[in-house]
Order: C-alpha cells, then sequence, then structure tokens
C-alpha cells in the first residue's frame, strides 16, 4: 500500500468539482459545530461518570461493605445509575451528535434550526440527570434500562421530541434524490426510538400490561434499543466512515438493501429468548430464538460489504484511527451476533441463563459494537468541527489498544465466568454459594479490564478536551496513528 | 433506494410487525388471566397483596434487588429450580397477575426468591390454602391473608425451640449441638464442619461462621445460634441488616440504611432485631427496623407459589416449607437426617 493510498481530507471528489465540494462540505461542517460538540462533551462528561461508577459497582462486588451505610450508594443503586449514565448519558448522546452531523452531511445542506438541537440537548441532559439522581435516591422502577423515574422520562421524551423533529425538517431541506444507506439506519433509529420508548413507558408505567407481560416488554424494550437503536447508529455510521476513508464506494449497493430490511424485520423480533424457560408461552421464546438466528443474515450481508470494500485496504487500519476503531466495531458486529446466537440456543440457554454472561452480551453490544463505532466516528468529525487535528497519534494508540483489550478481556472473563457459573448452577449437588464462589475470580478479572477501559475513556476525554480549547495541531494532514513518510519507499 | 415512502412505510411496517408480535398478541393471550379457584368458588389463588407488600415492593425495586435474584422456578426438565428447594412447582403467568412491578430477574447472584416466603417456619408460613396433598403443612382457613401484616418477635428462645417442629431438614443440628446458648458469637448448627471450611473460614479468631455446608435437598440450612429461625421475619431483618453474620461468604450488601439505632426508651422494642457479635447495638441501644423495611420484609414473606395450579405438576404434597420433602420424592437427596452431616460439606472442596 502506497502512502499516497491515504486520502487526507475528502477523497471521492472529483478534480473539476473539488474546490467547490469541499467548500460545500466544510460549510456544512462548520454550520454542525455547536449542536454536535454539544451533544459529544455531554456525552464524554457522562462517559466518564459512568465509568467510574461502573469501577464502584465492580469493586462493590468484591467487597460488599465499602460504603453499605449509605442509602444512595448501595449496590443496588449504583448500578442501575451506571447502567441507565452510559446508555442515556454516553451512549445516546454520542450516537446522536454523531447522527445530526451524518444527516447534514448527506442531505448536503447547512444544518438548519440549530437551537431545535442545543434545546434537546439540553433537556436531554436535564433529563438523565434528574433520572440518576432519581434511581440514585431509590425512585427507580426496577424494569432495566428503564428505571428512569417518570418525571425523567417525560423530560426525556421532550428532549428526544425536539431531535427528532430537526431530523424530518432537514430532510425536508435535503438536496439530491438518491438517499445512502446511512440515511436508511439513521432514519430508522430516529423513528424507531419514539415508538419504542412510548410503548415501553405506556405499556410498563401509563396503562401497565398484566403480570409477566411486563417483564416481556421490559425484555422486549432494552433488546429493540440495543439494536434498532443504538446498532441501527453505529452501523449506518460505519457505512459512511468505511467508504470514506478508504476512498471507494460501497461494495454492493444490492447487499445493503437486504442487510437493512432483514435487520429491521429479524433483530426487531430478539429479546425473549432472554426469558428462556420463564412462565410464557413457549412460542414467545422459540420466535426470539428463530429470529436471533435469522438475524445471521443481515450479519453476514453486512459483514461482507463492508468486508468486500475494505478489501485490499486493510493496512490503512495501521493509520487511520477512525477506519482502526470502526473496522473494529464492524467486526464486533459479528461477534456480538454470534455470541447472541450461541447463548440463545435452548440447551445453552439453560446454562448461561441467570449468569454473567448476560452481561457480557450486553457488553459485547453496547461496548465493543456500538462504542468502538461511535469512538471511530467522533475522531472522525471532532477536527473537522474544532479545525484542528488530533493531538497526539500516541494517545488514539493508546486510547485504542487499552478499550479494545479491556473490552476482549471484559468479555472474556464474564463469558467464561458466566458458563462455568451457570455449570455449577445446573449441577445439584453442589450448593448455590459455590456458583457465586466460582464466578467471583472472573468478577475481579473483570474489574482489571475495567481498569483498562477507565484508562482509555481518560486520556480519550483529556484529549477531546484539548481539541476542544483549540490545542489540536493546526495541520492540512489528519493525524496518522503512524507516520506515513517513514512506512514507504517512495513517499512524498 | 429511491423515494422516501417505501423506506417510510418499511421502517414502520417490520417494527410495527415486532410490536404487535411480541407485545400486542402475546397481551391478547395471556395479558387477561383470572385467579383460579376450584368449583365452589373459594379457594382463590392469587389473591391481590396488601398494602404493606405493595410498598415492598417498590423498596424492593428501589435498591436493586432484582439484579441479583430471580423470582422464577424454571421447570425441572430445564433447571434444577425445584430439587433446590426452590418451590415445588415451575411458575406459570397466574403467579403474578397482581404484582407491579414483576421481578422475574435476570441475574442469580443470590438465590432465587419466588417462594421465599413459602420456605419460612411453619408459625408464620402464609398458609397455602387447600394444597391437595398436604396433610400437616396447611391448617389455617383458606381466607387467610397471604402477606404477614404484622412482624412477629421471636425472642431466640422461642426460636429454637419452634424449629425443629417446622423444618425437619435443620432439626438434628439445632438439637445436637452442644452449645445451647453460645457467648455472643455465631456457630452454626452443622455438627461439625470439615476442617477444611474451618481453615477458610476462621482466619483470625473472630468467630465468624463457617461457610454454609449446604446439601442439595436443603438449600440453606445454616441454622445459627442466637439467631431466629430461617426466613422467619425476624431472621430476614438481621439477614438484611448484616448478611455476613448470617453467611460469612455472602456478597450480598448490607441495607442498615433501612434500619434506625436508636436508644431504648422504657422498654426494649418488640421488634428490636436480634443481633449479635460486633453488630449488637452497645447497652442501651436498639436497632428497629424502619416502615420500608418492615414493608421489604412483609413483601419478602408474601411471595409464595406453593398453591398447586391446574394442569402444572407439583412435585411431592407439601408446601416447601421443608424443602427436603419435595426432592426426597424425586429420591434425588438424602434424608433430612442426613441434611446436618458433615459428609456433603467435605464434598464441597
Amino acid at each position: 500500500m502506497n502512502a499516497t493510498g491515504i486520502p487526507l481530507k475528502e477523497p471521492e471528489i472529483s478534480a473539476a468539482a473539488g474546490d467547490t465540494g469541499q467548500l460545500e462540505r466544510a460549510y456544512i461542517d462548520a454550520s454542525t459545530r455547536v449542536p454536535v460538540l454539544m451533544f459529544y462533551t455531554s456525552a464524554i462528561g457522562w462517559l466518564i461518570l459512568g465509568t467510574l461508577l461502573a469501577g464502584f459497582v465492580s469493586i462493590k462486588l468484591q467487597s460488599p461493605d465499602l460504603l453499605g451505610d449509605i442509602s444512595f450508594l448501595t449496590w443496588g443503586r449504583v448500578r442501575p445509575a451506571h447502567m441507565n449514565v452510559m446508555v442515556y448519558g454516553w451512549a445516546s448522546m454520542a450516537g446522536m451528535g454523531t447522527a445530526i452531523w451524518l444527516m447534514a452531511r448527506l442531505c448536503r445542506t447547512v444544518l438548519r434550526f440549530p437551537l431545535l438541537l442545543v434545546a434537546g440537548a439540553a433537556f436531554w441532559n436535564l433529563g438523565v440527570l434528574m433520572g440518576v439522581c432519581g434511581i440514585l435516591l431509590g425512585d427507580s422502577t426496577g424494569y432495566q434500562w428503564l428505571e428512569f423515574p417518570r418525571y425523567s422520562a417525560i423530560i426525556l421524551f421532550v428532549a428526544y421530541a425536539l431531535v427528532a423533529s430537526w431530523a424530518v425538517l432537514m430532510f425536508r431541506y435535503r438536496r439530491g434524490e438518491q438517499i445512502y444507506i446511512t440515511q436508511w439506519y439513521l432514519l430508522g433509529a430516529f423513528l424507531w426510538f419514539p415508538w419504542l420508548y412510548a410503548a415501553g413507558q405506556l405499556m410498563l408505567f401509563v396503562v401497565p400490561v398484566q403480570g409477566v407481560l411486563q417483564s416481556a416488554i421490559g425484555w422486549w424494550y432494552s433488546n429493540n434499543l440495543l439494536f434498532l437503536w443504538f446498532g441501527a447508529i453505529a452501523l449506518g455510521t460505519a457505512y459512511y466512515m468505511i467508504p470514506k476513508v478508504i476512498g471507494r464506494p460501497v461494495y454492493s449497493y444490492h447487499l445493503a438493501t437486504i442487510g437493512f430490511w432483514t435487520y429491521a424485520l429479524f433483530s426487531s423480533w430478539t429479546g425473549m429468548q432472554r426469558l428462556v424457560d420463564g412462565p410464557f408461552p413457549a412460542w414467545m421464546i422459540t420466535a426470539s430464538i428463530a429470529a436471533t438466528i435469522l438475524a445471521m443474515i443481515p450479519v453476514a450481508t453486512v459483514g461482507l460489504n463492508h468486508h468486500m470494500t475494505m478489501r485490499g485496504y486493510f493496512p490503512l487500519m495501521r493509520y487511520s484511527p477512525t477506519l482502526r476503531f470502526t473496522v473494529f466495531g464492524a467486526m464486533s458486529y459479528t461477534v456480538f451476533s454470534v455470541v447472541g446466537v450461541l447463548i440463545s440456543l435452548r440447551s445453552v440457554a439453560r446454562y448461561v441463563h441467570f449468569t454473567e454472561a448476560s452481561i457480557a452480551y450486553s457488553h459485547l453490544g453496547l461496548y465493543a459494537f456500538f462504542t468502538m463505532v461511535i469512538f471511530g466516528s467522533m475522531y472522525y468529525i471532532v477536527p473537522r468541527l474544532v479545525e484542528r487535528e488530533w493531538r497526539y497519534a500516541s494517545l488514539i494508540k493508546l486510547h485504542f489498544w487499552a478499550s479494545a483489550y479491556g473490552i476482549g478481556l471484559m468479555t472474556l472473563m464474564l463469558l467464561a465466568g458466566g458458563f462455568l457459573q451457570g455449570a455449577d448452577m445446573q449441577n445439584p449437588t453442589l450448593p448455590f454459594s459455590e456458583s457465586i464462589e466460582t464466578v467471583l475470580p472472573y468478577l475481579r478479572g473483570r474489574s482489571l479490564a475495567g481498569l483498562l477501559m477507565t484508562a482509555a475513556h481518560f486520556i480519550f476525554a483529556y484529549h477531546f478536551g484539548l481539541m476542544l480549547l483549540g490545542l489540536g495541531r493546526t495541520s492540512t494532514v489528519p493525524t496518522f496513528l503512524n507516520p506515513v513518510e517513514a512506512e514507504t519507499s517512495g513517499g512524498h | 433506494m429511491k423515494g422516501l415512502v417505501p423506506l417510510f412505510l418499511g421502517i414502520f411496517g417490520t417494527f410495527a410487525f415486532s410490536w404487535v408480535g411480541l407485545t400486542v398478541i402475546p397481551n391478547w393471550q395471556i395479558g387477561h388471566l383470572n385467579p383460579e379457584s376450584d368449583e365452589e368458588g373459594t379457594d382463590i389463588y392469587p389473591r391481590p397483596q396488601s398494602g404493606m407488600f405493595v410498598r415492598g415492593e417498590h423498596v424492593y425495586a428501589a435498591n436493586g434487588c432484582v439484579y441479583c435474584h430471580s423470582e422464577q422456578v424454571r421447570a425441572d426438565y430445564a433447571a434444577n429450580d425445584i430439587e433446590r428447594g426452590w418451590g415445588t412447582r415451575r411458575s406459570a403467568p397466574v403467579d403474578y397477575i397482581f404484582e407491579r412491578p414483576v421481578f422475574l430477574g435476570k441475574m442469580r447472584m443470590g438465590q432465587d426468591l419466588a417462594n421465599i416466603g413459602a420456605r419460612a417456619p411453619a408459625q408464620q408460613e402464609s398458609p397455602a390454602p387447600g394444597g391437595a396433598a398436604s396433610p400437616a403443612a396447611s391448617p389455617g382457613p383458606s381466607t387467610t391473608s397471604p402477606a404477614p401484616a404484622t412482624l412477629p418477635s421471636t425472642s431466640p428462645a422461642t426460636a429454637s425451640a419452634a424449629s425443629p417442629a417446622s423444618s425437619p431438614a435443620t432439626s438434628p443440628a439445632v438439637s445436637s449441638s452442644p452449645n445451647a446458648t453460645p457467648p455472643l458469637g455465631q456457630r452454626t448448627g452443622v455438627a461439625s464442619p470439615s476442617p477444611s471450611q474451618m481453615v477458610n473460614a476462621t482466619p483470625g479468631g473472630s468467630s465468624p461462621v463457617a461457610p454454609a455446608a449446604q446439601t442439595p435437598g436443603a438449600p440453606w440450612p445454616i441454622q445459627t445460634e442466637g439467631f431466629p429461625p430461617m426466613y422467619s421475619g425476624a431472621w430476614h431483618h438481621v439477614h438484611l441488616y448484616s448478611p455476613r453474620s448470617i453467611n460469612f461468604d455472602s456478597n450480598m450488601p448490607s441495607y442498615r440504611f433501612l434500619y434506625e439505632k436508636r436508644r431504648i426508651t422504657g422498654e426494649r422494642s418488640a421488634d428490636a432485631l436480634q443481633l449479635s457479635g460486633a453488630d449488637a447495638p452497645p447497652a442501651g441501644w436498639e436497632v428497629v427496623p424502619t416502615y420500608d423495611a418492615k414493608c421489604l420484609v412483609a413483601y419478602l414473606m408474601g411471595l409464595n407459589q406453593s398453591h398447586p395450579l391446574k394442569g402444572i405438576r407439583s412435585v411431592g404434597g407439601a408446601p416447601a416449607a421443608a424443602p427436603s420433602s419435595a426432592t426426597a420424592a424425586q429420591g434425588a437427596s438424602p434424608g433430612p437426617a442426613a441434611a446436618a452431616s458433615p459428609s456433603p460439606a467435605a464434598a464441597k472442596k
């Protein structure tokens, strides 16, 4: 691979249209600066808070008496606070920031109505803050990922309505007939989320359904949030970033179409496999297991599409931070789905049900897949907003490796620990407490992985802070992970 | 892709399919269940719960108990929940129709609680009305409220006196224990913990409880002297206040913030906790549960799925007060006498 193969800024533009195209994009990027940076800055603030909460949760599992007398620091409150900070504070805000930028770029129009977004971000922050305080003060609803009390949920919904109405307005102002693949996913995410959130809130709290169905709705909600909100944003982002950075069109639109519709159809039916052997009609669980397996079709098509797009360009991962994070995330999508199928099959699910393996699964989806793709997009977008390049390649590398090894180790620990825990639990000759004793060493390993990820997040936050303060490099060349010149023979 | 309309329709259509399929149709199928009753319409199960139970549900949610405890018994072909004594039959949708929220749970860092109320000692167990083949266990009239609204304050003496009658699995241990009234230290009722356990459990000479010498038939036969009988309301209070005083290895958080330490004015309160060792309050002080703690325990004591249901096979006949009887019926467990013998403990490590 020759170093000239690395596109510097905007690869696909033709020589003739180059200047105007580049100018237009710079103009659009500048118009997104305030709202997107607002979403990103808040998201990174929540990421740091969520990381600290995670560390606290993880330590308390080992020494349960630590600060145990304080009601709002009890394990059962800090843990949902951690999850919700990560889901609504970090992941949703970072995802919306990236989605807003992509929308403006792909609609090829300057960002209009920025106040809608600024207000949306402010309300969203308020909603998350009130929700987290509510959980810590003992107002949690007890449903996974819907723990925020009602007053916070209403604020979140208002905030979301502002962002979504902006997205619809932007679509009206778009130029060009073609709707790119990324836009399918983003439009889907923006439309699915309110329906999902409203359905969850209404069917659980406003007009609650009876009995066990509440649990079914809870799992339906959290699985769909993972796939149709976070997953859709991450896939859309990957479809934009990979071709953009390597400067080639997507391998096949046809595959992308198949991938998108099968994704929408099948992944939305998953969730009930988490209730395996529970007090439900068997068809519900079976349908979700089948859907989990069928969801391998979009995995295969999306994975194939990305792979064929990348073919011959994999060495670029050595240089481009965006590409490295994005490809890691896109590959994790496959791993996440394969693990999802494995732990859903009835015979396996019986072993791993009620164990730490389910935590491995949600971290694979939310971190290895979604968060890594979003990190990649932030490395691409932020320099275009602040008109500076990332200051230290070494910090980006540290961030990547700490995150990658951290999530890898965490997944392994939780999966292995979960399987052993489940095996002990299924062994009637062992006392129940033995299964806990078995998993505790793995949880210590998990804490170690968490330390790596904590380091990664602090490094990233510091680097991002430098960029915000205008301390990035002023250069026309993006920050590469490794010096390009030294690697090639006849570079310029 | 050309055109917004097909895109919009597809996005709505796929999600509507999932929404109808996984929420609307199940709601139509099992969303409007009625309590079961026998032919005369007297033996109704389940029944709406008491106000304390409902408030306790919210305390349970607020403090995140659901992240470590499940409340569902899986069928015997799928798991060994029943063998562990967590219930006599698998859970069914109808068991939960009056619960909101429902805490089926996703994780078992602690044991299942679906029948924790049924496992309470007989004198305060919520009677399981009309258990088909339960000669001794349900003398109560069928109209008794399932949730015990008042918490009995069992003194240690009556507690150990009552336990042989109520839980046969632990009675040999209690009666054979040489120290009837040990000093403040806690001793398990297990007759002779294996040496390896002793090494593990007593690092500093301060008297911690040996880890549970548990047997398959009786999941938690840790009968500790000086404590109320297992799973009684008073036991729950002590366990919530100081889990490691009962089970040294437990990693359950303590919920001291649900309790109030106060100076005894006049007589000692009837509901003061029977604490010992380092947890015991200084002389002249007592630890009493707040109303939230009482509600939480009322909730736990009200969790009881031992009532038989039509079409669902119950193992054994008796409610799960004596878990070993359930497993003995399957022939998979040593008898009650063996439950307290040290051999399973030796097999532990």
